[in-house]
């Protein structure tokens, strides 16, 4: 999980990047994760979404893996997972696709799955691209 | 100043450390940040298997587990927890999703403390975590003092239970809950049950009953309940378990109790011992004075309500003193204990009878307060709580007498000890304890004057023959062997020669080293007859002390010896006085009988022919407190009398009332017409010694000269103030009058 790539220390100046992420992340969680280091010291904003875009693109990867097995168990771990993390960024039309998914999964309702799954991996990589433009998987 | 800043850090104590285990690095990273900003102390794991490899290494005070992680979920996890020794209180609370019921009962199951659905309102979670803590923190406060109470328990031999009342679904006795420690008391395991029936089967049969009957009454009242229930355990034992308990009460009934048990056994038959001690004669066994006092004061109580008759025997030993002089007190003791077996079969002996015990007896419980007591020494009571009338308790009286007729077998020897017995009546005799004990006793010693061996019931006319008297009697009459009477001696003064002239003698009473005066005996002596042997002595040591005097300073004189009138009537008193000089070779006229004015006038006929005798003999006859009788003036032409004395009332006034003076110069001139000597006693001053001899007496006695001194000191107030001629009173008169001093010869 540590091996990826961490953001450029160098970031570039902090107006653009936080138009980039309101492009895809609700303002109201920006604000809630801002409050949790209000004075920015550690930097906890940039770190967290690092992570999140880095578990991201490896769970976006694990999902197709997932479809192509049809491997429900596995389709159910990343719906989860990226569930509650997009949520908790604000990535908030992610978060209710994962959500819709994982219930859908664990109540063995298959009808209109695979286009729920297009439109997870859809917007999945549309925050990896708002959030990290220089991102390998772009 | 204000040392506390809003902004000063957390103390370390007050921040609890959690072990957040999640296995999204993002939730775990920002659920990590939002606690440590709220205060938490934060260890994040990323698995299940790694939080339980951690958990002994962080000591978190919490754990917040994500339910659904892979490899090792967090029920999983909390289970394996769990199952850890010393992890069974830690808290631990379980995220969940919001739409996920199954996993919130699923964790449950697995432990959890409590569950929270994942979102990101952090303070939410901070907020559900400040309060499992502190939930979990009084929760293991709560198990501690559990377990502390439940040693202390183990300790005091208690345990608590719960009763709930009977209902439809707890059955017709109710049901009954014992603590492991309660069970333990009973002599049963810590699984067990016992039924409250089971129970009540441990109590024997003889009081189950009442302690249904008492339980019953207490339920029905939701009173408190407290009681000692003597009960026998499955094993056998006998214990005494003491049960306190209160009603619990719902939307205001009672709906059961709570309470404890406790093994008191030892602890009673400690106090029963003490209360036997406190209540039981140690010889005899026979209740002692207290307990007697308790039982009587009952048993009046009942007779006052009921209206019946009990009666008081005060039964005292015959001579029991010679028992103990002759044989030992070891005898004396194994006397008593057979005389206490004796009496005890004559009432319905009752050995134990306690506060509770009179109450559950019923109407008729008066009847066990009957028993036979031990006052002290030689002296035993029986209460007869009930009785018809005299006759019963006369009848009982007997039976005692009776009982104690056979000898008794102490030392060896066979005694005979019988007693005395007086009855007291409630209520004819008295109405309290303190009138019945006394005139029982005043009944037990009119039974011992009349001859001892036999019971008296008292009636008023008995009375003031009291103990004390009779005490007094039976010392007084060990005073003479026991050398305990002495003669005092005051002087009769020649005011002219300022000479002594003779003295009287006055008997006192040294009683221990107390001198008992004349007025506090001498009429005990004259009721009981005492007073011959008394009088007796003291002519004889009046004759004796005659006798020093006169080898030590010449006294030619006669000491004068008061003697009632019923020694006159005695035939051989001219030959006991005649006796007595003749055995210390005094002449007859060393002694000089004092009779009072009434007691010669009251006996005139029976004395007269015993004071001719006297006279003939030579001894010479006074009249004391002459002048406040009525005298026949015709007697005193008639009889051998010598001198008269003025009684110490005229003297007294003398000064002051011309009456007395009237008075005294007629006896004076009564005297000297009639050839008698005269003397004036009472003298206190100078004025009343001047009168007195410019009225023609001239012979006194009084405080003025000498109080009555005990003859050594008789002697040395002679030596140091008559001889040198150094009192106020010497020369008084002389000069007066200008007549120089002379030895005054008899008339």
């Amino acid at each position: 999980m540590q091996s990826a790539a961490v953001p450029p220390p160098n970031a570039p100046d902090a107006d653009s990047e936080a138009a980039a992420w309101a492009t895809v992340l609700d303002q109201d969680a920006l604000n809630r994760l801002r409050e949790l280091d209000p004075d920015g010291k550690s930097g906890l904003l940039r770190r967290v979404l690092a992570t999140y875009v880095q578990s991201l693109g490896r769970l976006l990867d694990q999902l197709a893996v997932a479809r192509a097995a049809s491997d429900l168990q596995g389709l159910r771990h990343v719906a989860h997972t990226l569930k509650s993390s997009s949520a908790s960024v604000g990535a908030l039309q992610l978060s209710a696709l994962c959500a819709d998914i994982e219930r859908r999964v664990r109540e063995g309702t298959g009808e209109g799955l695979d286009s729920r799954l297009d439109a997870m991996a859809l917007e999945g990589r549309r925050i990896l691209d708002a959030l990290h433009p220089t991102s390998p998987a772009a | 100043m204000n040392t506390d800043s809003p902004l000063a850090a957390t103390p370390a104590e007050d921040r609890p450390r959690v072990l957040l285990v999640d296995d999204d690095e993002v939730n775990l990273m920002l659920t990590s940040a939002a606690l440590r900003e709220r205060g938490f102390e934060v260890a994040e794991v990323s698995s299940g298997a790694e939080a339980l490899g951690r958990l002994d290494d962080v000591a978190p005070d919490m754990v917040v587990l994500d339910a659904l992680m892979p490899d090792m979920d967090g029920f999983a996890t909390c289970q394996a927890l769990r199952a850890r020794p010393g992890y069974g209180l830690l808290p631990v609370l379980m995220l969940t999703g919001l739409d996920d019921d199954a996993s919130i009962d699923r964790a449950y199951r697995a432990g959890a403390t409590d569950f929270f659905v994942k979102s990101t309102q952090w303070s939410l979670l901070a907020g559900r975590l400040r309060y499992m803590l502190r939930a979990s923190r009084t929760r293991i406060e709560l198990e501690r003092s559990k377990f502390k109470l439940a040693r202390a328990q183990d300790l005091a031999r208690m345990g608590s239970f719960d009763w709930k009342r009977a209902s439809a679904t707890e059955g017709r006795l109710g049901s009954l809950w014992l603590s492991p420690e309660a069970l333990r008391v009973l002599g049963r395991g810590a699984g067990d049950r016992i039924e409250l029936r089971a129970l009540l089967r441990m109590v024997g049969p003889a009081h189950r009953r009442g302690l249904i009957r008492m339980l019953t009454e207490v339920v029905a009242h939701n009173a408190v309940l407290a009681t000692d229930v003597a009960v026998t355990l499955f094993d056998g034992r006998p214990r005494i378990i003491h049960v306190e308990a209160e009603a619990e009460f719902e939307h205001g009934h009672g709906v059961g109790y709570t309470g404890v048990f406790q093994d008191v056994t030892d602890r009673r038959v400690a106090e029963d011992r003490i209360r036997h001690l406190a209540n039981f004669d140690a010889l005899t066994g026979l209740p002692n004075r207290r307990q007697l006092i308790w039982r009587t004061e009952r048993a009046l109580e009942q007779a006052r309500r009921l209206n019946h008759n009990a009666a008081l025997l005060l039964i005292d030993l015959d001579r029991f003193k010679n028992v103990n002089d002759t044989l030992g007190h070891a005898a004396g003791d194994e006397l008593l204990m057979e005389v206490a077996r004796r009496l005890r079969s004559c009432v319905r002996h009752s050995e134990q009878v306690m506060e509770g015990a009179l109450e559950a007896a019923g109407a008729r419980s008066h009847r066990t307060l009957e028993a036979v007591g031990r006052l002290g020494g030689d002296e035993f009571v029986a209460l007869l709580p009930e009785v018809g009338d005299e006759t019963d308790a006369q009848r009982v009286a007997q039976r005692i007498l009776d009982a104690l007729r056979e000898p008794i077998l102490v030392a060896g020897q066979e005694c005979f000890c019988t007693a005395s017995v007086g009855i007291a009546m409630f209520p004819r005799d008295g109405l309290n304890l303190v009138d019945l004990m006394r005139n029982s006793d005043v009944a037990m010693y009119a039974a011992k004057s009349a001859g001892r061996n036999a019971a008296t019931a008292y009636s008023p006319h008995l009375g003031g023959r009291g103990r004390d008297k009779i005490e007094l009697e039976s010392h007084l009459h060990k005073a003479i062997e026991r050398n305990e009477l002495v003669l005092y001696y005051q002087p009769k003064i020649d005011v002219r020669s300022a000479k002594m002239v003779g003295a009287e003698a006055l008997m006192r009473w040294n009683r221990n080293g107390v001198l008992v005066p004349p007025g506090d005996f001498i009429p005990l002596a004259e009721e009981t007859g005492l007073i011959v042997p008394l009088s007796e002595w003291a002519v004889k040591e009046a004759a004796r002390q005659a006798r020093i005097w006169q080898q030590n300073f010449g006294f030619a004189d006669s000491i004068a010896v008061n003697l009632p009138s019923r020694l006159f009537e005695r035939s051989d008193l001219v030959e006991n006085i005649h006796q007595s000089v003749s055995a210390y070779g005094v002449p007859h006229k060393a002694i000089l009988l004092e009779i009072t004015e009434n007691n010669l006038m009251k006996d005139l006929h029976n004395v007269s022919l015993s004071l001719h005798r006297l006279n003939e003999i030579g001894v010479e006859i006074s009249i004391d407190d002459f002048g406040t009788g009525y005298s026949s003036l015709a007697y005193l032409t008639t009889l051998p009398i010598s001198e008269l004395k003025i009684d110490r009332s005229f003297v007294r006034d003398l000064g002051i009332t011309p009456q007395s003076s009237a008075v005294v110069s007629a006896i004076i001139a009564l005297a000297r017409s009639l050839g008698l000597r005269v003397i004036a006693e009472g003298v206190e001053n100078l004025r009343q010694m001047e009168v007195l001899h410019r009225l023609g007496c001239g012979v006194m006695q009084g405080f003025l000269f000498s109080k009555p001194l005990p003859p050594d000191d008789l002697e040395a107030w002679l030596r140091q103030t008559v001889l040198p001629r150094k009192a106020p009173w010497i020369g008084a008169v002389t000069d007066a009058e200008g007549v120089a001093p002379r030895i005054v010869g008899r008339t």
